[in-house]
């Protein structure tokens, strides 16, 4: 895998030196600088790690790079962003981040920078990135302030990319004789099946802990079985008949799932998969990495993808990480070239061939990374169904998410009633959106 | 049981009673010892289970945590992530300087309490003991917001200028971030204690060899240095260990003052509990590096460690 | 003259960086503190930015629910923890007061515990809790049993499970050394009056030990509601919110929320539990002195 990239950085490296020797590149003014860039600890970005070297070796600028866990990061960049002067020049920000950057004005706007005819590469090829990733982790200020719409505006560039996504354990489903499920009635009935037909082995591995991981996996439920946390006036819908079934999907799937699911992270809840406890997997994409590496997985081989089942509608998770330049950056241009260099069709099919999730149509479509990742063909067709509206990604959504997801938690192992329990949260979001102004209008 | 009560100073006991004692020594360090081998296994060994003995023994982990220290590339690593060495080196110079300040700061406080009345004694001596209880959680909030935004020199100032000249960074120049800024607060957290541990040290000095020394011509400094501080070494010990524990696990105000050059290692463990990737054997090793020192300090001077513990509580 | 001056200034020297350091890093960010409580205070912003909202903060606490379980999982946690290790503690120290060779080998493993960082005793109780790799789940297993949902059902059990086996040695090093000075012309006159070994402990030992003993107690209960890092490591809080310590519930106001001011609040309410909890025992231990010594009186008579 290794040799593999070594020769894709030699063949690019090559070429760049070629044409670097016949004029003055536009790296040259910035050569010898160095950047502080903010990432988070996350295969996608481990994959980036290895590719950074390849920067600095075509134009000469430096990267130094703080990786933090991503719920850390965003606790550093809340800082460093508030500071006059702040020491990164380009952060990672988790989608949900991308309100409280923009609505703080702590994000600049890429205009100037795509104007710039000295920085912006016109082979860059905006078009294929992929839409929806651009609108829900780049664009702010459009419809509702968080989606496409006429008023919005790029703040930043999709790198990372994931969508939810399911993968089976082939040889458990053909020993059986089982069908991959296609709708959820299906999906939560091969969940409660398996445990009955392989004594030990959880269905469905899904993160369930307390907080973010528990909001995240019923959120992953939430668009397909047709619910959403608002409806279009903003009025909390969490707890109408699709939010229930969601919670109840979820409920389903922890108590049909491998033992201790309710305290399960995301780490564990792959750990538990990777280590063949359960014969199923649903969340998201960039675990393939892991899923085929023998050092840490003892199913290399024996999974299969196929696309999150339907409930009444397809709908993957959006979610995943975009780059952008802080406002209180030192090396804004820089910044740029990097931002520019790292989702540029060849760094995205580098990272793609590095183990990470590209955001390109055609790197998803690349024989050369198809014929390393044989999934990627599924998952470019998974981010198709990949739903922007997937999560309010509104200020106020980290205390939202944070009461949903403790609440949640209860319902799994305090056996709390699911419609209580998601009253009191569609009660206490009502309240919060008060406060932040949401029914001014009304 | 009656007999066994009875010969107190008799050698011979009841079978059951080395059993408890067996099985006491087993509870407390049984679980040090499963994370010492379980930091020779590979991941593969300790989630399969292979249990007890039977696996062959790696260094890997500690190679992967030490991977920024090391002189040669390391074969299964892309790159490294863990920045063990760096944050061990910043935790050894914030222990050993706030240890050495707060030792320093707190006998001479100590001794003043002690030793000296004066105006607002009985003031410092209660302050002492009640801010003694203020968990490092309540001061989490003020340490942040001063450190950041108002313990600050401006750039454009001399000192200020000089600062970001030499050592780079941009911005004013705040405690946050600094190994100063961590020191201090280090410092502080612990001056009560050893204040309370120093104190009954100090009491137990026999009055009349200070005033001996006095009656020779010497000063007070010259006492308390050269009469009194060698004569409570014993003391400074058990202070100085129990400094260095707090200032060498703590994570909760280091995590909120530190940036990317000033981590410390347990920042750096918690970090490592990444949600992506749990991965055992190099956490495990990780604690064991940091598991270490402490340890050591254990074995070598538990001695001092029992009296200071017993000093404030059983004496005091 | 000049030395008699600089004789009287002595103790202020000496008292000087002491009181700096403490009034700059802990008098001035608790009144800091206060200040901040009665404000709306995101952490991008300075505190002269910020809103006076008077008591809105602690009033929103005082009706938060989330607020108020913290709290009593916190107390629930604190009094468990205190009680079982004083017990467990004081008991040890009971049966292990007698001369054994190697007994400050097993004091040195006894503290072995305490001395490593929560950080690690956190990481290293997660291991053993986990649910299938862990090793009591493989135990129960390798015995036919079914394995427990350790950090879920009963997370905070678990909890308070690992924070006694790490500061149970503490309670039984400062027993222990609590029962070897005392005097011995009690116990000896006891004995020869004929006392069983329970009414030794009753009636002479566990009084006389009492000073001790609730200094001891008031110092756990302090450090018992310090305890973040362990829980942190171990469940994160969760599940629910049924091992969210005050402590950790502050820092995640704080980081996770962006909530300084009632990050504040909620500091000031730990802070005056803990006020009156301190307040409470050493009341009590007035009281408990003027028997105890009035016991040691009856008891040296008794001679």
């Amino acid at each position: 895998m290794l040799r593999l990239l070594k020769t894709a950085l030699a063949a690019t490296a090559g070429l760049t030196i070629s044409a670097g020797a016949l004029m003055a590149g536009p790296y040259d003014d910035y050569a010898g600088t160095t950047l502080v860039v903010n990432f988070p600890a996350h295969p996608h970005y481990n994959a980036v790690m290895q590719i950074l070297p390849e920067f600095t070796k075509e134009t000469g600028i430096e990267v130094e790079v703080d990786q933090l866990p991503y719920l850390k990061m965003r606790e550093r960049q809340t800082l460093e962003l508030g500071q006059d002067e702040g020491e990164y020049d380009l952060i990672a920000y988790v989608v949900f981040s991308k309100a409280d950057y923009v609505y703080a004005d702590q994000l600049e706007n890429l205009a100037r920078y795509f104007m710039n005819p000295k920085l912006a590469d016109p082979n860059y090829d905006a078009d294929d990135l992929i839409d929806g990733y651009v609108y829900n982790i780049g664009f702010a200020g459009g419809n509702k302030g968080y989606l496409e719409g006429k008023t919005g505006s790029l703040f930043g560039i999709p790198y990372g990319s994931e969508t939810s996504i399911l993968g089976y354990r082939k040889d458990i489903f053909e020993k059986h004789g089982l069908e991959v499920p296609e709708t959820y009635d299906e999906l939560l009935e091969i969940a409660c099946k398996i445990p009955e037909l392989e004594p030990g082995m959880g269905g469905l591995s899904s993160r369930a802990a307390s907080g973010h991981h528990a909001s995240h996996a019923f959120l992953l439920h939430l668009a397909p079985l047709g619910g959403r946390i608002f409806d279009d006036q903003w009025n909390p819908i969490v707890n109408n008949e699709a939010g229930l079934a969601a919670a109840n999907a979820l409920k389903t799937i922890v108590d049909c799932g491998p033992e201790g699911a309710a305290s399960f992270g995301f780490g564990e809840a792959l750990g538990s998969f990777l280590n063949g406890d359960t014969a199923m997997f649903l969340d998201t994409t960039v675990v393939a990495g892991q899923i085929d590496d023998p050092a840490k997985s003892k199913v290399v081989g024996k999974v299969g993808w196929a696309l999150h089942p339907m409930g009444v509608r397809r709908g993957s998770q959006t979610g995943g990480f975009g780059i952008g330049i802080p406002k209180n950056a030192e090396n804004k241009e820089a910044a740029f070239l990097l931002m520019q260099w790292l989702t540029s069709k060849t760094g995205d099919k580098l990272v793609a061939l590095a183990g990470g999730n590209p955001s390109r149509f055609s790197t998803h479509a690349d024989p050369e990374v198809n014929a390393k990742f044989p999934h990627m063909a599924t998952f470019g067709e998974a981010l198709k169904h990949a739903d922007p509206d997937w999560r309010p990604i509104i200020p106020v959504w980290g205390k939202i998410n944070a009461d949903l997801g403790t609440t949640l938690s209860k319902v799994l192992t305090e056996d709390l009633d699911i419609q209580e329990a998601l009253d009191g949260v569609a009660d206490r979001t009502r309240a919060l959106m008060d406060e932040a102004g949401y029914y001014t209008w009304n | 049981m009656a007999e066994t009560r009875h010969d107190r100073r008799n050698d011979g006991q009841h079978p059951a009673f080395y059993a408890l004692l067996a099985a006491l020594i087993f509870m407390s360090v049984g679980p040090i010892a499963l994370m010492f081998v379980n930091s020779f296994k590979l991941d593969v060994d300790i989630i399969s289970g292979t249990s007890g003995l039977l696996f062959l023994p790696t260094i890997q982990n500690y190679q992967t945590a030490l991977c920024d220290i090391l002189w040669f590339e390391l074969e299964h690593l892309d790159f490294c992530a863990l920045k063990f060495g760096g944050a061990f080196i910043n935790s050894l110079i914030i222990t050993l300087i706030s240890t050495v300040l707060t030792l320093v700061i707190g006998c001479m406080a100590a001794y003043a309490l002690v030793r000296f009345k004066f105006m607002g004694r009985d003031t410092a001596s209660l302050t002492t003991l009640m801010v003694r209880m203020v968990p490092p959680a309540v001061l989490l909030v003020p340490v942040f917001g001063l450190w950041n935004n108002e313990f600050c020199i401006g750039k454009e100032t001399l000192v200020g200028e000089w600062i970001r000249d030499t050592f780079g960074g941009r911005g004013d120049v705040c405690l946050a971030g600094t190994h100063a800024g961590i020191i201090l607060i280090y410092v502080a957290m612990n001056l009560p204690f050893v204040i309370w541990i120093l104190q009954s040290f100090i009491v137990q000095v026999p009055r009349q060899l200070e005033e001996a020394a006095r009656m020779d011509g010497a000063s007070p400094y010259q006492v308390f240095f050269l009469v009194v501080l060698p004569l409570i070494k014993p003391g400074l010990a058990a202070a100085a260990i129990f400094t260095f524990r707090i200032a060498w696990n703590e994570y909760l105000l280091a995590s909120a003052l530190s940036d990317r050059n000033t981590k410390t290692v347990p920042i750096l463990i918690v970090n490592n509990m990444s949600e992506f990737n749990v991965e055992w054997g190099v956490i495990m090793a990780t604690g064991m590096l940091l598991a270490i020192p402490p340890i050591i300090f254990t074995l070598l001077a538990s001695r001092q460690i029992i009296t200071g513990m017993t000093a404030g509580a059983v004496k005091g | 003259m000049r030395t008699a001056a600089l004789n009287r200034l002595t103790p202020y020297v000496f008292m000087a960086p002491a009181a700096v350091v403490m009034i700059i890093a802990l008098l001035y960010p608790l009144l800091y503190m206060v200040y901040g409580s009665f404000r709306d205070w995101d952490p991008s912003q300075t505190i002269s930015e910020t809103d006076f909202v008077g008591f809105r903060n602690y009033i929103t606490l005082f009706y938060d629910p989330s607020f108020r379980e913290s709290l009593s999982v916190t107390l629930r946690f604190a009094f468990a923890v205190v009680t079982v290790e004083m017990v467990l503690g004081v008991g040890l120290a009971l049966l292990l007061d007698r001369k054994i060779r190697g007994m400050s080998v097993l004091r040195t493993l006894f503290i072995l515990p305490m001395m490593i960082a929560p950080v690690v005793v956190g990481l290293m109780w997660r291991y053993m809790y986990h649910p299938t790799v862990g090793t009591f789940n493989r135990f129960l297993k390798s015995l036919g049993l079914d394995g427990v949902d350790w950090l879920g059902q009963h997370a905070l059990l678990s909890v308070i499970i690992a924070d006694i086996w790490q500061w149970t040695p503490f309670i039984f090093i400062l027993s222990l050394a609590a029962l070897q000075s005392l005097p011995q012309s009690a116990l000896e006159a006891a004995r020869i009056d004929g006392a069983t070994g329970w009414q030794q402990i009753w009636h002479i030992k566990i009084p006389l030990m009492m000073p001790v003993l609730i200094v001891t107690c008031l110092l756990r209960l302090i450090d018992a509601f310090k305890v973040l890092e362990v829980i942190l490591v171990m469940t994160e809080g969760g599940p629910g919110l049924s091992t969210e310590i005050l402590a950790l519930r502050i820092s995640r106001t704080a980081t996770e929320f962006r909530e300084l001011g009632v990050a504040a609040a909620m500091s000031n309410y730990l802070l005056i539990l803990l006020l009156v909890l301190t307040a409470a025992m050493f009341g009590y231990t007035k009281i408990q002195e003027a028997r105890a010594a009035r016991l040691r009186a009856a008891a040296e008579k008794d001679v």
